[in-house]
């Protein structure tokens, strides 16, 4: 206690002793003052002791001395009253929300809005601006190549892309559904060609654009080689492709430059030639969208890559497929191994002798696992997954006629002794070996019988120079053009001479790579010229002589497929006229016995396969057959037998 | 905004497929000038209920087509047309709801404010004359032969393949 407070008590004590003093003890309130005890006498009875108080009282801040002066802090809620009921409808009509799928072609990527560092989408794009002048639009003088005289004429002739088989999502679907017919797109101001497209050729590009594994196997002359410039074409101009390889043999190099600047002017293009450096730069060189090289450079600068160092390629297209129709050989495996995203392979001759050819091409095209032996029902099933071809038969209706006519020609006197004497030797020659006998052999003889039936080598007589003098006499009267073929240079050189009269020219694989060119054109231009002569093997392929009326098969090749192609470098689109294929066959020669075998494997095809497939398997002549063509005999014992493969 | 190379004339072309079952699918595709498309986007199948269809009555069709559909691809679409050309009249309220001209292909020109580009007469929306302005300007940059109707077949086609595959699921 503080001394206040007992200051206070003291007093109190004092106050109440003073009463006391007074001798008075005061007694109950209801009781009369008089009947009060003295306290004297009370007190005196009691002993008193006084003690000294040193403890001293303390507050402490707690915090809550401040908190509780302060004001307790209101604050006021309006709660609105209940709404009255109501028979009004309450619904309020929402807006549902529309789900949306969308795909951007390539093309649309570029328009797409940018969106800025704060990550907001910057002003429209798509909003043309106030006052904005679209003269500034280039004024467009459409090239029309499409005469569309009624939007329903139009639409009947309309060539849409359909997705391929193997696209299954949606937006790989959607990409080729939504692309405009082929026609409205070459008619285009961004794709100028030279003339309009055939319909079935608008197929066939729609076809090999939509395709990332295609066999384009036309019939020769049909346009393989435009139908594959629009589609890389239309595939470089729509974003799908970057960089192609188009691989073609040697002596068509020209022709695909050619072509490709005559489809497509606005695509560059870079041919590999020249020494191994320029052509390895050629290779790795960036930007260049299409490459067209040869099958040899191909091979040999593959080898000199690195592995995984050659350049990838969006798309290989390889012509003249059946160069790599023997999956073991160099060019088949260099095929097969460049990186590539697409395989496209062309020919004319997708089977020239046996199916497995056709399994060599689908390896390429990755349809069938390395080293398969597809059988005849897959192959079939492949092929229409794969594979387009039409003859001319089917879509050329309109097309002037090609007239074959066989010369069957008697061999001269002299040829005749010539040719019996090298037969009797030869065959004697052959049972001779015996058991030891191979097809080698046997091909050595016919090779030098056919030589005969083209002319004696000691007297220089020939009976189809004779004939052909005859017609290149009224051929050149009338101004036309004859394409001549044989197997054999020599005999083209030998020809040469005689048919200098007719301007001949020649266009060979011993005449030099620069100089075939200005040949064909000088062909095409020169009044005089009347004639070319052309090896099977160099002029059969790739080029284009419609303007040439006349052919000569001067001696005949082992495929009809071979035939058929060298007789097509007329025969093709463009040609105003007819075409008139001779055919020399000497009488009671190899030549007839060679002739019979191979109409008759023809028309054994046509039979079995119909008529739109005139080119097929098996159409040349194998072992078996080529030794048929004698009656081969070996000793055994006392007698003979028949030798030969089975 | 200039018209560089890459900001040549884009035009949509908005349209709809009617399913009994599933209702509604639009689909708006945008190309440039040569019909080469850019984008497309579809919507989901669209079905009104019940109550829309009674409160709506005959103006359903054009609430749905316009309303809903086209003014949420016009939304989403993210290569954004100059024009959208649409096939039916009835949805030119459209343009209401987007700040892009819109035009309707119409047989002739027996409508006014129509505007002619090569083959077709366009029909615009009367509220908003500026269109019919703009369209003309447009018109010159868009091939004379170019084929304005063939465009909607390829949408009807694309959204039938969507609907087929079931690309999108109904709202």
């Amino acid at each position: 206690m503080t001394d206040g407070s007992l200051r206070i008590l003291d007093e109190m004590a004092t106050r109440s002793n003073s009463r006391l003093t007074d001798g008075v003890v005061p007694g109950p309130h209801w009781t009369q003052d008089s009947e009060c005890v003295s306290l004297a006498s009370l007190l005196d009875d009691v002993p008193t002791l006084q003690v000294p108080i040193s403890l001293t009282a303390q507050i402490y801040s707690s915090g809550m001395n401040v908190a509780l002066r302060r004001w307790p802090s209101l604050e006021t809620n309006t709660v609105s009253a209940p709404k009255p009921p109501t028979l009004l409808p309450a619904w309020k009509p929402t807006r549902p929300k529309v789900t949306t799928f969308g795909i951007t072609f390539p093309e649309g990527a570029s328009f797409l809005p940018v969106k800025n560092a704060a990550g907001n989408v910057s002003a429209e794009v798509g909003s043309v601006a106030e006052g904005e002048e679209l003269s500034s639009l280039v004024t467009i003088c459409p090239v029309s190549l499409m005469d569309v005289e009624s939007l329903a004429a139009a639409k009947k002739k309309i060539t849409r892309i359909k997705p391929p088989a193997d696209a299954l999502s949606i937006e790989d679907r959607l990409f080729y559904l939504l692309q405009p017919p082929l026609q409205s797109w070459l008619a285009g101001q961004e794709l100028i060609m030279p003339f309009e497209p055939f319909p079935y050729q608008y197929e066939g590009i729609g076809w090999l654009f939509s395709k990332s594994a295609a066999l384009l196997a036309d019939e020769m002359g049909l346009g393989k080689t435009m139908q594959t410039i629009t589609a890389i074409r239309l595939l470089l101009r729509s974003g799908q492709l970057r960089r192609v390889l188009l691989v073609c043999p040697k002596p068509l190099l020209p022709n695909w430059q050619r072509e490709f600047h005559a489809w497509a002017e606005e695509i560059p293009f870079v041919v590999v030639e020249g020494d191994t450096d320029r052509r390895r730069l050629t290779w790795t060189m960036p930007g260049v969208p299409v490459l067209i090289a040869n099958y040899e450079s191909l091979v040999r600068d593959f080898a000199s890559f690195k592995d995984g160092e050659f350049p990838k390629f969006d798309l290989v297209v390889l012509d003249e497929a059946q160069r790599i129709k023997n999956r073991e050989s160099r060019t088949a495996v260099t095929a097969r191994a460049l990186p590539r995203r697409r395989s496209w392979a062309l020919t004319g001759t997708p089977i020239e002798n046996r199916p497995e050819e056709l399994a060599a091409l689908y390896e390429y095209l990755g349809v069938v696992p390395p080293n398969a032996t597809p059988d005849l029902r897959q192959l079939q099933y492949l092929a229409k997954q794969c594979i387009l071809r039409r003859t001319k038969d089917l879509v050329m209706k309109d097309m002037p006629p090609r007239l074959d006519r066989d010369a069957h020609l008697d061999l001269l006197p002299a040829q005749r002794i010539a040719y019996e004497t090298a037969e009797k030797d030869g065959v004697i020659h052959l049972n001779e070996l015996g058991d030891q006998i191979t097809v080698q052999h046997v091909f050595e003889l016919v090779l030098r019988l056919k030589q005969i039936t083209n002319f004696d080598p000691l007297t220089g007589e020939s009976a189809k120079l004779d004939r052909l003098d005859a017609d290149m006499e009224e051929i050149a009267a009338s101004g036309g053009k004859a394409i001549l073929f044989s197997q054999w240079t020599k005999v083209l050189d030998w020809l040469a001479k005689p048919m200098a009269k007719y301007g001949a020219l020649s266009y060979h694989g011993g005449i030099p790579n620069k100089k075939r060119e200005p040949i064909l054109q000088q062909f095409k231009e020169d009044p005089n010229s009347h004639i070319i002569l052309m090896s099977y093997g160099t002029g059969a392929v790739g080029l284009n002589l419609q303007f040439a009326g006349y052919v000569f098969l001067f001696d005949r090749w082992w495929n009809p497929a071979i035939e058929d192609q060298a007789i097509n470098r007329a025969h093709r689109i463009g040609c105003k006229s007819q075409v008139i294929v001779t055919r020399f066959i000497s009488n009671d020669t190899i030549e007839e016995r060679i002739d019979k075998i191979l109409t008759e494997k023809r028309q054994l095809f046509a039979a079995i396969l119909g008529d739109g497939d005139n080119t097929n398997k098996a159409l040349s002549l194998n072992a078996s057959e080529i030794f048929g063509l004698f009656d081969m005999k070996a000793r055994h014992g006392k007698g003979t037998r028949t030798i030969g493969p089975q | 905004m200039s018209y560089g190379q890459n900001e040549q004339l884009r035009m949509g072309f908005l349209t709809s497929i009617e399913d009994a079952e599933r209702g509604f699918v639009g689909g708006l595709l945008v190309t440039n000038r040569f019909g080469r498309p850019l984008e497309f986007h579809c919507t989901a199948p669209v079905k009104p209920n019940r109550a829309q269809t009674i409160l709506y009555g005959p103006t359903l069709r054009p609430f749905v087509l316009s309303e809903l559909i086209g003014r949420t691809l016009i939304d989403k679409i993210g290569v954004k047309p100059h024009l959208v050309l649409l096939e039916f009249g009835e949805i030119l309220g459209l343009r209401q709801h987007v700040p892009i001209p819109v035009g309707c292909l119409v047989e002739e020109a027996a409508a006014a404010g129509a505007v002619c580009i090569g083959k077709f007469w366009i029909e615009t929306n009367l509220e908003y004359p500026e269109d019919r302005t703009e369209i003309e300007k447009f018109s010159k940059s868009i091939p004379a032969e170019a084929n304005l109707i063939e465009p909607f077949d390829r949408v009807r086609e694309a959204l039938d393949e969507t609907l087929r595959l079931g690309a999108v699921r109904i709202a």
